[in-house]
């Protein structure tokens, strides 16, 4: 018998007699492992699923609530107030200006957002620090102009594909802010998962690209979204 | 590839018997586009110009000796064949440039880009600059900096846009007004800048803009060496080291002989031979 | 039961698989690498709406029309406008890095007051308050004319004022800074009668003959003068320059004609001498002693003298001049490099009587005689009787270097005050330790500056003023542009710092005085004043940003008077020993005057200019002796020494140092001061008899190795 048979015929012999000699006990064992699998196997799934989404964004509240919907009946559609500038550049959320364009120093209603928003920033001629759920990095170009103003189809899209039923909502949402990414919460998505149902649910670079691939054939070049 | 009906080819033409080195296109290139500046800024090679005028002479005693001013943006290569692929796009593994095949401009993207620099040894012109160190602004000076160009940090790779942003913004402005954009509409900041009007800027697909009118870009390529499209039929034009066939979309212009010939290496009596056979193209790859 | 390793083990796995289960990993990894993009630190401009203004840029003479990119209201970018009478679109780089003087970190940001050697920051009312106590004691000392004036130049609303209050208050000293609009106003006055300057048309000239004149290099109105050159090729004009080194001016001439440095006046004579003598000049209306003129210059600027001392041979030099009359529309422009400092008087003069032999006066792409633009009328000043005896009093020099001379070699105070307004002698005149040295003996020195610089460091009091970006000013558009134009100013921005209009903190001095001082300056504000003064183009000029005053070919033929050369001036002679001949250079990219270059401009120096912190010095290899391109050498003149690198560049006459303006600066701007040295440390001023002018070009010096 060679040196290395002789080891393996130990070496099997050695585990044989531990295993024989451990059995009942180590039953026991692995049932309390399986337990302490399930429990942290539940503990972490749930945290995961319901506890990590709640840690992972801090909510704003916004300066005061905004009633679009109340705005849209008065005032009109979107582009009322979000509208693109002569120059063909966005206009973005109104300032201060255009919200006096109709407002004054006097409530116009009775509602407690309007009397903050006419104490706080009208007679302080303030600007109302909003929190901008779309708002995308610095490095990122987008021209509504390209979107709602362009040559086809492509380019005569609603405000609602990319934004959703904002107009209609009749509160503001808090804003939700990535702890590490520092994006808002409306960029990933509200699906954890990041899947979407509606068109609007996120707004990645990926959600560009394949409507740009469905629509032109291509996701363009890097510079047509990114400066 | 991708095909594009009417794509543009966005190219320069610089006159270089105009210019006068005055370095005016430099500092509206920095202006425009946030470039930063540090305390010295002798050691070119880590200063960073978007758009560098370079200073040629003739090599000549006095009193023969001549000089001549050669601004120098990214030549926005469309690489070998008119194909896309050029040097820094080819080699770039974070795809952090491209060539945009709608317009010829060479990207650069920041955020992307991870600093291997690779690119900037597959530059044959020194286009392209890395960020050693974060940019500073002396307190107060960053409430200059323009939105339209995102500030660069340590760690990556910047170069010439052709300021792409001026493009958006011209065609911001025909998608309000339903129409194409105008030769006029875009042009780069250097070009606008130039008190000499020395830079001529525009779309070398378009005949009728200034730029192809001077350039008058071959659209075949060249019998001797198919890598190159896009040669002037201009014989006071020419492209910095045009055999390579990097198909630079930023041509130069000179009455001067000695200048043209800067433009590229050639060996002993090359250029002679080479300027008895012009316009028919004596190079071979 | 006992809870053993595998129980643990368990709790691990059912972690992980909980976990992998989960969203958590995908998320966090995806969100990391996000987060490895975020860079907190770099700055995330505003955006907002893009709008244009229009102004008008005064960082140099030139005066172009700007327009001011905002994005909501805060300015991001200077660019040239397009159909301003002055440049149309286009702009320097001086102009284009405009807005990195707002944010400039030598900035003065509150009045400041001298205490021992330090400045300490007072409010505007104590500072307003200290500059009239110490005036009222001068006055109150029945020494009025004590009181002294500096100014970048007469031109304008600001000087205007100035001397106003001069004026009321009873001093004649009054001066400027030496300007290429001031020399050809001399010049004008010298041979065409006071109250003139000269205009050159070169965008209609088939041949340019310029004394060195710097065309691309910032003489004059620069973009005009860019403009003008680049038209040449098209219009098939020539441009033949005259000068020892081969300037860009030079590099982009038709023909560079290197003459030994500090002769164009000779070569200008004896190119008159040529066409007097070959009989190809036009006899135009020339009074004081034409006879006496044709016979000393023929005698004195024969071809063989001129050759002798410019070095350019007697044969080239008549081609030259047959060249010059023969062409259709010739012109010879003087002042060398930006036509400001170190010039005389016998060149200027010498350069406009050969545009008059040869009939180029008032003729399309000639020399154009026109009438100073006189858009300013103030009332009379309000005077007392210490005033009118001041205002009697003799001024004490010539020109503000002859001040300078005057007031170290006089034992007692000249000036027992001295208010600086938009200029920075202790810098830009030569010799900076004399300038200095007289400062120090002015016993009260005002300083209007916007940034803390050689001059404001010698002041006792700094009422800071807003920059051209802030303020509201007319611009008037001179220094040899053959038209006249008048541009506005406006603030684009309010004052970043605690900083007023000069013309505002002026107002509040004379008003803080009171009497008759105060009654001479009964605006509310500078603004109030301005459009009361230029009443009668203030409507155009606020409306369209810019009035032309005089435009076109004028009319008639000038009186040149020639008795000033018939008596021929005696040249300039250089001062100092040495194998070398300094000379200082304009480079377009720095600025030998006010404001020093920003940090774009100073970052496109070439680094055969600035190298590191040293000045690079350019000589011809055949003087170099040892000398090694990029190595170290000792310059030395009579008036200093310096350690430089050395450039060997054969674009330069053997024999020559080409040092260039406008480095060595020395107050507190990492990106822009602290670097190379002034040339004007090395070179002193040498004064031309009769002119007052400073005309020393260069001086003799010794370079060795390091």
């Amino acid at each position: 018998m060679s040196e290395i048979e002789n080891k393996a015929e130990h070496g099997s012999m050695d585990g044989a007699g531990e295993c024989a000699a451990g059995d009942p006990k180590d039953d026991k064992g692995l049932g309390l492992g399986v337990i302490f699998f399930m429990v942290a196997f539940l503990v972490c799934f749930l945290s995961g699923w319901l506890l990590f989404p709640k840690l992972l964004y801090s909510k704003h509240e916004q300066p005061f609530n905004f009633d679009h919907e109340l705005h849209t009946a008065e005032a009109g559609d979107c582009e009322s107030c979000h509208f693109l500038r002569e120059d063909g550049t966005w206009s973005g959320i109104p300032n201060l200006a255009s919200c006096m364009e109709c407002h004054t120093d006097e409530p116009m209603g009775e509602t407690e957002d309007e009397a903050i928003f006419c104490e706080e920033y009208v007679a302080k001629e303030k600007e109302v620090p909003w929190f901008v759920y779309s708002k995308q990095p610095d490095c990122v170009f987008f021209s509504h102009a390209a979107h709602i103003n362009g040559e086809n189809a492509a380019g005569k899209m609603d405000c609602k594909t990319c934004h959703g039923p904002i107009g209609e909502s009749t509160s503001s949402r808090p804003y939700e802010e990535n702890r590490i990414t520092g994006y808002s919460r409306d960029i990933w998505g509200k699906n954890i998962w990041g899947f979407k149902k509606h068109s609007w649910d996120r707004m990645k670079m990926d959600d560009c690209a394949n409507c740009h691939v469905e629509m032109d054939g291509h996701k363009g070049y890097c510079f047509q979204c990114h400066k | 590839m991708i095909q594009h009906e009417n794509a543009h080819k966005f190219g320069m033409v610089v006159d270089l018997d105009k210019c006068t080195g005055c370095g005016s296109c430099m500092v509206s290139c920095m202006a425009e586009n946030n470039v930063p500046f540090k305390e010295d800024e002798t050691r070119k090679k880590d200063s960073i110009t978007w758009m560098r005028v370079y200073k040629l002479t003739n090599g000549k005693p006095f009193p023969e000796t001549e000089v001549v001013y050669m601004p120098r943006p990214c030549q926005h290569c469309s690489g070998l064949g008119d194909h896309g692929h050029s040097p820094c796009v080819s080699v770039c593994p974070a795809t952090a440039t491209d060539y945009g095949y709608d317009t010829g401009i060479v990207s650069q993207i920041y955020t992307r880009c991870f600093g291997c620099r690779y690119c900037m040894g597959a530059c044959p012109y020194h286009a392209r600059y890395f960020n050693w160190w974060d940019p500073k602004w002396p307190e107060g000076q960053e409430n200059y900096l323009s939105p339209n160009v995102s500030p660069r940090m340590r760690g990556v790779v910047e170069k010439c846009s052709f300021c792409y942003h001026r493009y958006q913004l011209a065609r911001e402005k025909g998608y309000m007004e339903e129409r194409e954009i105008e030769e006029n509409e875009y042009q780069t900041a250097c070009t606008t800048a130039c008190p000499a009007g020395a830079i001529t800027f525009g779309d070398l697909n378009n005949p009728e803009h200034e730029v192809t009118k001077i350039v008058k870009p071959d659209p075949h390529p060249d019998p001797m060496n198919k890598n190159v499209v896009g040669k002037s039929r201009n014989p006071k034009v020419f492209r910095l080291l045009e055999r390579l066939g990097t198909n630079t979309k930023v041509y130069y212009m000179s009455e001067r002989e000695w200048v043209r010939k800067a433009g590229d290496n050639y060996l002993d009596g090359e250029w002679d031979k080479r300027k008895n056979h012009h316009g028919s193209s004596s190079d071979h790859g | 039961m006992k809870i053993d390793r595998r129980s643990f083990l368990g709790l691990g796995l059912g972690a992980a698989a909980g976990i992998a289960v989960s969203p958590v990993g995908v998320k966090l990894t995806d969100d990391s690498s996000i987060w490895t993009q975020n860079w907190p630190w770099t700055p995330v401009p505003e955006d907002g709406e893009i709008t244009y203004d229009p102004s008008v840029c005064s960082l140099c003479p030139g005066s172009c029309g700007i327009s001011v990119r905002k994005i909501k209201g805060r300015p991001v970018k200077i660019e040239g406008a397009d159909g301003y009478p002055v440049n149309n679109g286009g702009a320097c780089l001086h102009g284009i890095a405009g807005l990195q003087y707002l944010y400039d970190p030598s900035r003065v940001k509150t009045p400041m007051r001298k205490n021992g050697n330090r400045f300490e920051a007072i409010s505007w009312e104590e500072a307003i308050s200290i500059v009239a106590g110490k005036l009222a004691d001068i006055r109150t000392d029945g020494a009025p004319e004590t009181l002294g004036v500096i100014t970048g130049s007469a031109a304008g609303s600001m000087p205007a004022l100035f001397k106003r209050f001069l004026d009321a208050f009873g001093s004649p000293n009054a001066y400027e800074m030496p300007s290429l609009e001031g020399n050809l106003q001399l010049t004008a006055a010298t041979l065409h009668g006071a109250g003139n300057t000269i205009g050159f048309d070169l965008e209609n000239s088939d041949f340019v003959l310029s004394f060195g004149a710097g065309i691309i290099e910032g003489w004059g109105s620069p973009v005009a003068c860019f403009k003008a050159n680049a038209s040449r090729k098209e219009r098939h004009a020539k441009l033949y320059q005259i000068e020892p080194r081969l300037s860009n001016t030079a590099a982009g001439a038709d023909k560079w004609i290197p003459i030994n440095p500090g002769t164009e006046a000779d070569l200008a004579l004896g190119l008159c001498a040529v066409l007097l003598s070959k009989n190809l000049f036009t006899q135009g209306n020339f009074t004081g002693g034409f006879q006496k003129f044709t016979a000393v210059i023929q005698k004195e600027y024969s071809p063989t003298r001129v050759e002798a001392s410019t070095g350019i041979p007697a044969a080239d030099i008549e081609a030259l001049a047959v060249a010059f009359a023969k062409a259709k529309a010739p012109v010879a422009v003087p002042g060398k490099g930006r036509g400001d400092h170190g010039q005389n008087l016998k060149e200027f003069a010498a350069v406009q009587t050969l545009n008059a032999l040869a009939g180029r006066l008032n003729q399309e792409g000639g020399a154009f005689v026109m009438a100073q633009p006189e858009y300013l009328s103030f009332p009379e000043a309000a005077m007392d009787e210490i005033a009118e005896a001041g205002a009697g009093k003799e001024k004490i020099a010539g020109s503000v270097n002859k001040l300078i001379e005057d007031i170290n070699g006089s034992d007692k105070p000249l000036l027992n005050a001295l208010f600086v307004h938009n200029a920075n002698p202790c810098y830009t005149l030569k010799n900076t330790q004399r300038v200095k040295d007289a400062f120090k003996k002015v016993p009260f020195v005002v300083s209007f500056s916007s940034f803390m610089d050689e001059t404001a460091m010698e002041a006792d009091v700094i009422l800071p003023a807003s920059t051209f970006l802030e303020r509201t000013e007319d611009v008037p558009a001179g220094a040899g542009l053959p038209k006249s134009v008048i541009g506005l100013a406006t603030p684009q921005v309010d004052p970043v710092f605690n900083t007023k209009n000069p013309g505002d903190a002026l107002i509040q001095v004379a008003q803080a005085m009171g009497g008759t001082i105060a009654e001479s300056f009964e605006w509310e504000t500078y603004d109030e004043c301005l459009e009361a003064v230029a009443a009668d183009i203030w409507d155009s000029l606020s409306e369209e940003g810019s009035v032309v005053v005089a435009e076109g070919v004028p009319e008639g033929t000038p009186a040149v008077d020639v008795s000033y050369l018939a008596a021929n001036p005696t040249s300039v002679e250089m001062k100092g020993e040495g194998d070398f001949t300094l000379v200082a250079i304009d480079n377009m990219r720095l600025t030998g005057t006010i404001p020093a270059a920003s940090p774009f401009a100073i970052k496109t120096v070439s680094d055969k200019v600035l190298s590191g912190t040293q000045t690079v010095v350019e000589i011809n290899p055949a003087s170099a002796k040892g000398l090694k391109d990029g190595g170290e050498a000792i310059i030395a003149t009579e008036q200093g020494e310096a350690k430089v690198k050395v450039n060997l560049n054969e674009g330069i006459m053997p024999g020559v140092i080409g040092m260039v303006k406008g480095l060595g600066h020395t107050f507190d701007n990492p990106y822009v001061a602290g670097k190379g040295v002034n040339v004007n440390d090395l070179i002193g001023p040498v004064i031309e008899p009769g002119s007052g002018l400073d005309a020393a070009f260069g001086i003799k010096a010794t370079l060795k190795k390091a």
